[in-house]
């Protein structure tokens, strides 16, 4: 019986071109985007231009201005005035500038100017103050300095692989948002089916009633996972994803987000409603539930009681365990032990209230 | 020979309404069993829960003998449903349809596949039975219906409204199947309709259901004699003017 359920889901799926576009082809679009964008604000590495004015022979701003050229971040590009640097980060030509005063002298309470939008946002703006910041300030020893800071993961969090690239974010942030679109999927299948009165053969069949739930999960199951080795595959060759730590370990962690996914439907599918409102209603839900889970903007720039708010979705869980196999290198199944279990809860919990909810007369 | 279906104080109640009060009913093997009655009288209740599809309230159901509610499993191998709705799944083709639901059966293998052959046969349906079933016309998909309760070969085959829409020539080949059902394989019938000139024609016992209970049994021919009334003396009364004199003329919408 499950045999002859796995068989007519899987064909239905795949004459309806609308579910194969928002399973398949949808997420591609995202990540290709996502990524992209933060790849080229990236540009590997390329330093950023920043406009600077200097009066000629002070020897403190020289000194400041190889400092940020030798840095590798940023590249000076002089200009001949104050007002043309203030004029090239107003039109956006550069996102920061200095100028330097002619007696610039910091520890003498003659320090330059940094011009920035000071409106930007708190993560744009102080990277760049800070970085810059630092620079002139290590300039002013007059020698050169050896590091002061080495950055090192503490014990137990394992280091990230060489060439972590944004799609190592957005590829499982895109497919876990869409993974969950399952649950829609699945959903509205129920409805339709009680519609059409094809719910009504299956309950008249000799079957078990819970096996009639399981015969429409399974087939979604298979159908989830297929969609999760060809994003994650995807990935891999078209966008040169790495992955830093076990495969097993990224096996069974999206098998845990499937499962959380096609227990979702069933949970959506027990509160009845027309398909047109599941539908609404369904993706809404996913999408803010995506959007608290870090899919579509990390959590790790969230503000803090956020990033706990996110931890009430399973996205948020799933995507803490994809960071660590993809961006950490060495990750194994036990190192993703505590985000597989939360995922796997929360499907249990879905699949639990789902099945007693479910109204099979209805 | 005790009756292939019979029903004991059969009741549902949804809340505080009583969609069946207590259904006392006999269907004996081989025979085609009408049952009659306007809408919401109670007639897709008294089926599903002939069927299992819904649990009942009070009372039993029972199908040679197998209680349908104590014994689900053993009882729904019996049966084979055919729904109002056309149960089908459109975007799949006849042979898709019927291999899912052979396959809810146990079927599979050469069975399933003769099983199919057989199906596609008696609903007429070889030629076109690659094309996705959003294409065919009403009457086409309401024989797949038809044939989709039968690859099991129940013994007893519950048609729900089987001829909604359909044109003549299809409504003859669904009557003629129906009989060949009895008539070639044993099959016992119970069937529900609108179409009073339907039953009549197919059926030698009818059943009347209003308002949630079973307020006629017998013969066609002693339904008519009985409740025929003055019709008789003007012009032969038939089913219809037994139906409205017991079920009344007033408009039902309820559901």
């Amino acid at each position: 019986m499950i045999g002859a359920a796995i068989r007519k889901e899987i064909q239905l799926v795949l004459r309806d071109r609308g579910t194969l576009i928002s399973l398949f082809v949808m997420p591609l679009v995202f990540m290709g985007v996502l990524g992209s964008m933060f790849t080229g604000r990236q540009e590997k590495h390329a330093p950023r231009p920043i406009a600077v004015h200097l009066e000629p022979g002070s020897t403190r701003a020289a000194a400041a201005v190889r400092a940020i050229e030798q840095s590798g971040l940023f590249r000076a590009r002089e200009e001949a005035s104050a007002e043309r640097v203030r004029r090239a980060v107003a039109a956006e030509e550069v996102v920061a500038g200095i100028v330097f005063p002619p007696d610039f002298d910091p520890l003498a309470g003659r320090p330059g100017e940094l011009v920035i939008d000071t409106a930007a946002p708190p993560e744009v703006r102080g990277p760049i103050e800070g970085a810059l910041g630092g620079l002139v300030a290590r300039s002013l020893a007059g020698v050169e300095l050896p590091p002061v800071l080495v950055a090192k993961s503490p014990p137990g969090i394992k280091p990230a692989v060489a060439e972590a690239s944004p799609f190592q974010l957005y590829v499982p942030g895109s497919s876990v948002l869409f993974g969950f679109f399952l649950a829609l999927t699945v959903g509205i299948s129920f409805v339709h089916e009680r519609r059409s009165g094809t719910f009504r053969r299956l309950l008249a069949a000799p079957v078990r009633r819970p096996l009639v739930l399981v015969a429409k999960l399974v087939p979604y199951y298979l159908v989830g996972l297929a969609q999760m080795a060809f994003l994650f595959g995807l990935g891999v060759v078209a966008f040169g994803m790495e992955v830093g730590g076990s495969p097993l370990a990224l096996a069974v962690l999206t098998g845990a987000v499937v499962f959380a996914a096609v227990s979702l439907g069933l949970f959506i599918a027990s509160f009845g409603g027309t398909e047109r409102q599941v539908g609404a209603i369904g993706s809404v839900c996913l999408l803010v539930m995506g959007l608290l889970g870090g899919c579509m903007v990390p959590r790790a720039i969230m503000p803090a009681s956020m990033q706990k708010f996110g931890l009430f979705t399973p996205h948020a869980w799933a995507l803490d365990g994809y960071y660590d196999v993809l961006v950490r290198a060495g990750t194994g199944l036990t190192d993703i032990a505590l985000p597989v279990a939360a995922v796997a809860a929360f499907g249990l919990a879905f699949a639990l209230v789902g099945a007693l909810r479910f109204d099979f007369e209805r | 020979m005790p009756p292939l279906l019979e029903t004991r104080g059969l009741g549902k109640d949804y809340g505080s309404l009583c969609a069946l009060a207590g259904l006392d009913l006999e269907v004996e093997e081989g025979e085609i069993f009408g049952l009659l009655g306007p809408n919401g009288a109670g007639k897709t209740t008294a089926i599903s829960m002939m069927c299992g599809v819904v649990t009942p309230s009070r009372g039993t159901a029972r199908v040679d003998g197998l209680d349908v509610a104590r014994q689900p499993l053993s009882a729904r191998r019996l049966i084979g449903l055919v729904p109002q709705d056309l149960a089908l799944y459109e975007e799949l083709s006849a042979v898709q349809n019927l291999g899912f639901f052979g396959g809810l059966y146990g079927l599979h293998g050469a069975q399933l596949s003769g099983r199919i052959d057989w199906a596609l046969e008696l609903a007429g349906l070889r030629e076109r039975s690659r094309e996705p079933v959003a294409r065919y016309s009403g009457g086409m998909k309401r024989r797949l219906n038809l044939v989709a309760g039968l690859l099991h070969r129940p013994r007893l085959v519950i048609l729900d409204e089987p001829t909604v829409g359909v044109d003549p020539q299809s409504r003859n080949h669904i009557f003629a199947t129906i009989r060949a059902l009895c008539t070639e394989h044993g099959m016992t019938v119970l069937y529900t309709s609108h179409y009073m000139e339907e039953v009549e024609l197919l059926c030698r016992r009818v059943g009347i259901l209003d308002r949630g209970a079973l307020i006629a049994c017998s013969t066609v021919d002693d339904l008519v004699a009985r409740h025929g009334g003055d019709e008789v003396v003007v012009r032969k009364a038939n089913l219809e003017s037994v139906f409205l004199a017991l079920t009344g003329h007033r408009l039902r919408d309820e559901a």
